[in-house]
């Protein structure tokens, strides 16, 4: 792990942890109705906390919106070129599209980042709050290192297959 | 399987079942349709008044482009046949086909079905046969100091339009063969990851010794100065891309070399585009791996129900005391 990336993991990990302090909210406005309140539209501002934003650079940021019994942590993947960027959308779209089968996550990213999730009370109740930071963490870390990795496999393999390509020329 | 192979597999083994059924004295009722690259088809039919007479139709988007390269297209085709008994051109081509053949199972040999196998790469060969030979006159040319003009930009630029919207250019000189091939990406995804493949085929040359006599690669997005004059009059796409080659006589002394120059040039387009998809189809691969990784990580997290096992009392049957 690199020098810089560190502290932003810590930083992430620690603010998530103040984040994830949620509780069963039914909805004020609404009867009957517990809904994410950082995922409404709110007119009580005391349901919304201060939004906490965690930047290593302009590339890599996390917003994490906490709210009375809701997160939102959206994530922006460093994305330096074209190749990059394709294969985060990718990725990230792969992701979302199995959004079921991993609870927390939202179907679409908010708008500026490549990915959210979305931490109910319901989640917290039924995970270990740790175990889910660390799942935030340890996803952060992955999804950086697979992008890298595939991205030294297509130069890998475009290079091999232009040689092998080239090579039939050579009498 | 890295390259791709110039005959198509499936003729071949039609034509061999055919053959060995013709040969076991009950010929086969044949009507199947058969597709190649770059929207070539081929079909495989009895003959209307016999049965051990096979028909081989072909038709492809190149055909048109081909015929207008130069004169003694069919002459082409037809030599390339002449060798073998029993395989002839049928007058009048199948109807909604380019080109058919005629197969007399009962003359037909092995090698004879490999040819047959070859008649795409054997059509789209002609338009390179013209330019090796124009090349052997211009160079010839250029020996002799009295005709020589002293520029290199003389030959014909030949164009084979192979699909719809892309299209092989072939320029003779006194010294080279240009080939440039014009190719544009659909899809956004392909367009990138293109640009990678058509870089390392520039680079190629360049980083490794071993395939330094290899044709060299150029890239660029503006049409290349061989091809300008033939293509001023279709109006410039940023999505096209235009690939050159640069063939040296190493690379077409002989007719082996030029049979096998042809082959791999002319499935150029499709060999990349192939590994394009391959890496696509791995990376897909990949990312269900790393989600299935994910997934457990996130596992982890769950509370486990049997964890309050402790608190809760049992039966001696071990059922569970609900109260």
């Amino acid at each position: 792990m690199s020098q810089s990336l560190r502290p932003y993991l810590t930083a992430v990990r620690y603010s998530l942890q103040a984040a994830l302090n949620l509780t069963n909210f039914s909805s004020q406005e609404v009867e009957r109705h517990n809904r994410p309140e950082v995922e409404v539209p709110n007119t009580s501002a005391e349901l919304l906390l201060q939004p906490m934003h965690v930047s290593r650079n302009e590339h890599e940021q996390v917003l994490i919106e906490p709210s009375v019994n809701s997160v939102r942590v959206s994530i922006k993947v460093k994305q330096a070129d074209e190749i990059e960027q394709i294969l985060v959308h990718k990725f990230t779209r792969f992701l979302e599209q199995r959004a079921e089968s991993f609870y927390v996550l939202r179907r679409v990213p908010i708008e500026g980042f490549s990915i959210s999730f979305l931490i109910t009370n319901k989640h917290t109740e039924t995970m270990k709050t740790e175990k889910l930071v660390d799942f935030i963490i340890e996803f952060m870390e992955e999804v950086d290192k697979e992008i890298s990795e595939m991205k030294l496999f297509l130069n890998a393999r475009a290079r091999f297959v232009a040689e092998a390509y080239l090579g039939e020329f050579v009498y | 399987m890295l390259h791709l192979r110039p005959e198509n597999l499936l003729v071949q083994k039609t034509l061999t079942e055919a053959w060995n059924a013709s040969e076991s004295g009950s010929p086969l009722t044949l009507d199947r349709v058969i597709s190649d690259f770059d929207y070539t088809t081929l079909h495989v039919s009895n003959s209307p008044d016999n049965k051990n007479v096979l028909w081989l139709s072909i038709k492809t988007k190149a055909w048109q482009s081909v015929s207008k390269c130069g004169d003694g297209f069919l002459e082409h085709l037809q030599s390339k046949y002449s060798g073998f008994s029993g395989i002839a051109p049928v007058g009048q081509p199948e109807q909604g086909y380019d080109y058919t053949l005629s197969v007399d199972l009962a003359q037909l040999q092995p090698d004879a079905i490999v040819q047959l196998s070859l008649l795409k790469i054997h059509m789209m060969s002609f338009a390179f046969q013209l330019a090796f030979h124009e090349f052997s006159l211009l160079s010839q040319q250029a020996q002799d100091p009295a005709s020589f003009s002293g520029s290199n930009d003389t030959g014909t630029v030949r164009q084979l339009q192979y699909r719809d919207d892309e299209n092989i250019f072939i320029k003779p000189s006194n010294d080279r063969i240009t080939v440039i091939f014009e190719t544009f990406f659909q899809d956004e995804t392909d367009k990138v990851f293109g640009k990678v493949f058509l870089q390392e085929f520039v680079d190629a040359r360049k980083r490794n010794r071993s395939i330094q006599s290899a044709p060299q690669v150029l890239f660029s997005h503006e049409p290349p100065l061989e091809a300008a004059s033939v293509m001023t009059s279709r109006k410039a796409d940023k999505n096209r891309r235009f690939i050159t080659f640069v063939l040296f006589q190493r690379h077409f002394q002989t007719p082996e070399l030029q049979f096998s120059s042809v082959c791999h040039l002319a499935l150029f387009r499709n060999y990349f585009h192939y590994h394009i998809k391959c890496s696509k189809a791995y990376m897909h691969s990949r990312m269900r791996y790393r989600v299935d990784t994910f997934i457990k990580v996130l596992n982890r997290a769950k509370l486990d129900e049997k964890d309050d096992g402790d608190q809760t009392r049992r039966t001696i049957t071990g059922r569970k005391l609900v109260y």
